[in-house]
């Protein structure tokens, strides 16, 4: 059990930084609070946003002339320059969301243009991630206005029926009530039927978590090169310490560190600022160590191939600030196009904070195993890979 | 016993053969010696021997341990003073003894007795709870002597250990060797400084470019030069051509135990008291000026001069 003695070391070493203390867990919380407070407004008010264009998937169930309406002359062709639309099977939709692919997708029944006809219930569900931003509402606006119209017609078309069957838009004024004619044609739902849309201060409370527990790996590997260039590590491995058992330390070390910065933020932004971090405590305690893993994974790749720590450390530097942006941590998700956020999964932080927003809209531990998974996974890879670099290194190093 | 034997060690990176098939035992209880240049390859005979990387071929024993084949085995017995301050900075001494005893397997008891055992030993028991980092260069130093003595050794390794401190705490580290392997550590001490090999060492290896061009006690080791003293000549450099000087000495002297550099004239004799005043006159007769003498008793430094024509700290 050496490896407990080197982990305990560097939590020790940690602990009593006061630079480091205020760089991990202050600096995060300064920065929620000047986004979250900035970044309120933008995701509060939707329609001062310009919007970029983006995918909209569509399982079209019905076939009939009104989804066909609905489809290709609102969707596909009035709309096109702010919506590209493509067609899926329902599980293929359902598949596109789940996996972030597609951030909004619509399913139309089989009934919808005979049930709109008639004026009976018809409900077209809408799939969105847990953050789909303005996205979401300009679907579910186009859908409500497209319902509207279609249910004036159609009691219009009733009301001229016995006088002049053909003359639809001369006839008629006043709206039918709703209890009368008009069905509830949306009901928006997701993936999770239980979530809730995520705050500014809660998307930058998950956004600056990811960026400085990734910061945090970058300061444990750029320690573990320190080590090496030190003799440190050489050291070591004249102890009873094995070049596993090094690792394993360090690693253990670098986790315990992150969950307690992870803790730290979780509490103070929730204290502070009041933000929810959702149901699943231990959902976000196993992706933070999943995500440290992951992490740390890259990061010992990264230090196989990089030699002195300062070479590591601009390296670090630049990597966390490029990933950061790209994974979301500084610019909202919703901003980014479909294949951005698609690519930003396979990144450590981005994998994270899309499975912390889910967690934030209420997510079930069950539902994010797979980021978990996903996230231990691409971590072993890394990891091997590393180490299978390492282990060649020291078997032709020079002295 | 043999604490240590090397047999035929060869470690190559690429085509560049950084050690060359060196071989030589260590006694138990032996102070042993490994002087050479920087960049000799000393360094990576102590990484073969400590089983930190493998050799290209040849092999290494721990007493009757393979090292390369059961090398935690042997690093048991092994003490390990690193060239680089091996330590945790932000750390106290006592703390970082008891990290480095850890490593070591020490716990409870055990590992207090023995940390405040080598902070007497390395004399800082007064600093033990002050930070690494606020020390002084030759303090840290003795730290990282007393992490490698921690668990008791049986072999202390020290690659150059007293690089780049104060006199005082030089003599002091050199003490505490003297006293450890009086007490029966077996030792082997690297250095590019021959005075501290000289002292320490019972018996001395000469490294260069990678081989062992010399072996044995001192005494053993001044012999291959005849004892000679070395009798250096400061030449003004005005006066005449200093080209002609060896070619006038030859019949004085045999060619190898002369050499000139630059301004200045070497030349090796047993008795440089008897034959100076000739040596004198056959210089100034060629017209050249002298304007200093030194004779400089054989030493290790002599001996490396006469066997590779380079200056140790060259």
């Amino acid at each position: 059990m050496t490896f407990w003695w080197l982990a305990i070391k560097d939590l020790q070493i940690v602990v009593r930084d006061k630079k480091a203390f205020l760089t991990l867990i202050m600096m995060p919380l300064l920065l929620i609070a000047i986004l979250g407070a900035a970044f309120g407004d933008v995701m509060k008010q939707d329609d001062d946003v310009t919007i970029e264009k983006f995918t909209l998937g569509i399982a079209n169930l019905d076939k009939g002339q009104l989804s066909t309406v609905l489809t290709d002359e609102v969707f596909t062709k009035a709309l096109s320059k702010q919506i590209k639309v493509k067609y899926y099977d329902e599980n293929g939709l359902r598949e596109k969301i789940k996996d972030h692919t597609l951030s909004v997708g619509i399913i139309i029944p089989a009934n919808f243009t005979a049930s709109m006809m008639s004026g009976s219930e018809s409900k077209v569900k809408l799939l969105t991630v847990p953050d789909p931003g303005i996205k979401a509402t300009i679907v579910q606006t186009v859908i409500e206005q497209f319902s509207n119209s279609i249910s004036i017609e159609v009691f219009a078309t009733q009301l001229a029926q016995p006088v002049n069957a053909g003359n639809q838009t001369s006839v008629f004024q006043p709206k039918p009530s709703s209890d009368e004619i008009t069905q509830p044609l949306i009901k928006e739902t997701t993936i999770n039927a239980k979530t809730k849309p995520v705050e500014s201060f809660q998307y930058y409370a998950a956004a600056m978590g990811v960026m400085f527990l990734l910061m945090t790996v970058v300061q444990g590997v750029t320690t573990m090169i320190l080590e090496k260039e030190q003799a440190v590590y050489n050291r070591l491995l004249l102890t009873k310490l094995t070049f596993t058992q090094y690792l394993t330390g360090k690693m253990i070390g670098l986790i315990i560190i992150s969950l307690a910065q992870a803790f730290l933020i979780i509490l103070g932004t929730k204290l502070l600022f009041g933000v929810d971090w959702g149901p699943s405590l231990s959902g976000i305690a196993l992706m933070t160590v999943g995500f440290v893993f992951n992490a740390c994974g890259l990061g010992i790749l990264a230090g196989s191939f990089i030699k002195t720590e300062k070479a590591f450390s601009v390296a670090g530097m630049f990597a966390t600030q490029i990933m950061a942006a790209v994974g979301g941590s500084m610019v909202p998700l919703y901003l980014f196009p479909d294949w951005v956020i698609s690519i930003t999964k396979f990144l450590p932080n981005g994998l994270a904070l899309q499975t912390y927003l889910d967690l934030m809209s209420g997510a079930t531990f069950s539902e994010i195993l797979p980021a978990i998974a996903g996230s231990v996974g691409l971590g072993l890879m890394f990891f091997a890979i590393g180490l299978i670099r390492l282990s060649l290194e020291r078997r032709g190093r020079y002295a | 016993m043999n604490m240590l034997t090397v047999g035929e060690l060869r470690k190559s990176f690429g085509v560049i053969a950084a050690v060359n098939g060196v071989s030589f035992a260590v006694e138990k209880g032996e102070s042993f010696g490994l002087l050479g240049p920087n960049g000799a390859g000393k360094s990576t005979i102590i990484n073969m021997i400590t089983g930190l990387f493998p050799p290209t071929s040849g092999a290494v024993h721990m007493k009757d341990i393979d090292v390369i084949k059961n090398t935690k085995q042997a690093q048991k017995l092994i003490g390990v003073v690193p060239q680089e301050i091996a330590l945790y900075q932000s750390m106290s001494a006592r703390e970082n003894l008891k990290f480095w005893g850890r490593m070591y397997d020490l716990s409870g008891s055990t590992l207090e007795k023995s940390v405040d055992e080598v902070l007497e030993i390395i004399g800082l028991t007064e600093r033990a709870k002050d930070k690494v980092e606020t020390f002084s260069g030759g303090m840290k130093r003795r730290v990282n002597i007393g992490a490698a003595i921690l668990h008791r050794p049986e072999l202390l390794i020290m690659d150059e250990p007293t690089v780049g401190i104060d006199p005082q705490s030089r003599n002091h580290i050199l003490e505490t060797v003297k006293r450890l392997n009086s007490e029966g550590m077996t030792i082997i001490y690297t250095s590019h400084y021959m005075e501290e090999v000289e002292y320490l060492c019972e018996r001395i290896g000469i490294i260069d470019h990678g081989e062992l061009i010399a072996l044995g006690t001192l005494h053993e080791l001044r012999e291959t030069i005849g004892d000679h003293s070395k009798i250096v000549l400061s030449l003004d450099n005005k006066t005449s051509n200093h080209e002609i000087i060896p070619q006038t000495l030859t019949g004085h002297f045999l060619e190898k135990d002369i050499q000139l550099n630059d301004n200045q004239l070497i030349i090796f004799h047993k008795d440089p008291q008897f034959i100076l005043s000739d040596l004198i006159q056959s210089v100034t007769s060629t017209g050249t000026k002298v304007t200093s003498v030194d004779i400089i008793e054989p030493n290790l430094e002599s001996v490396f001069l006469h066997l590779t024509g380079r200056s140790l700290r060259d």
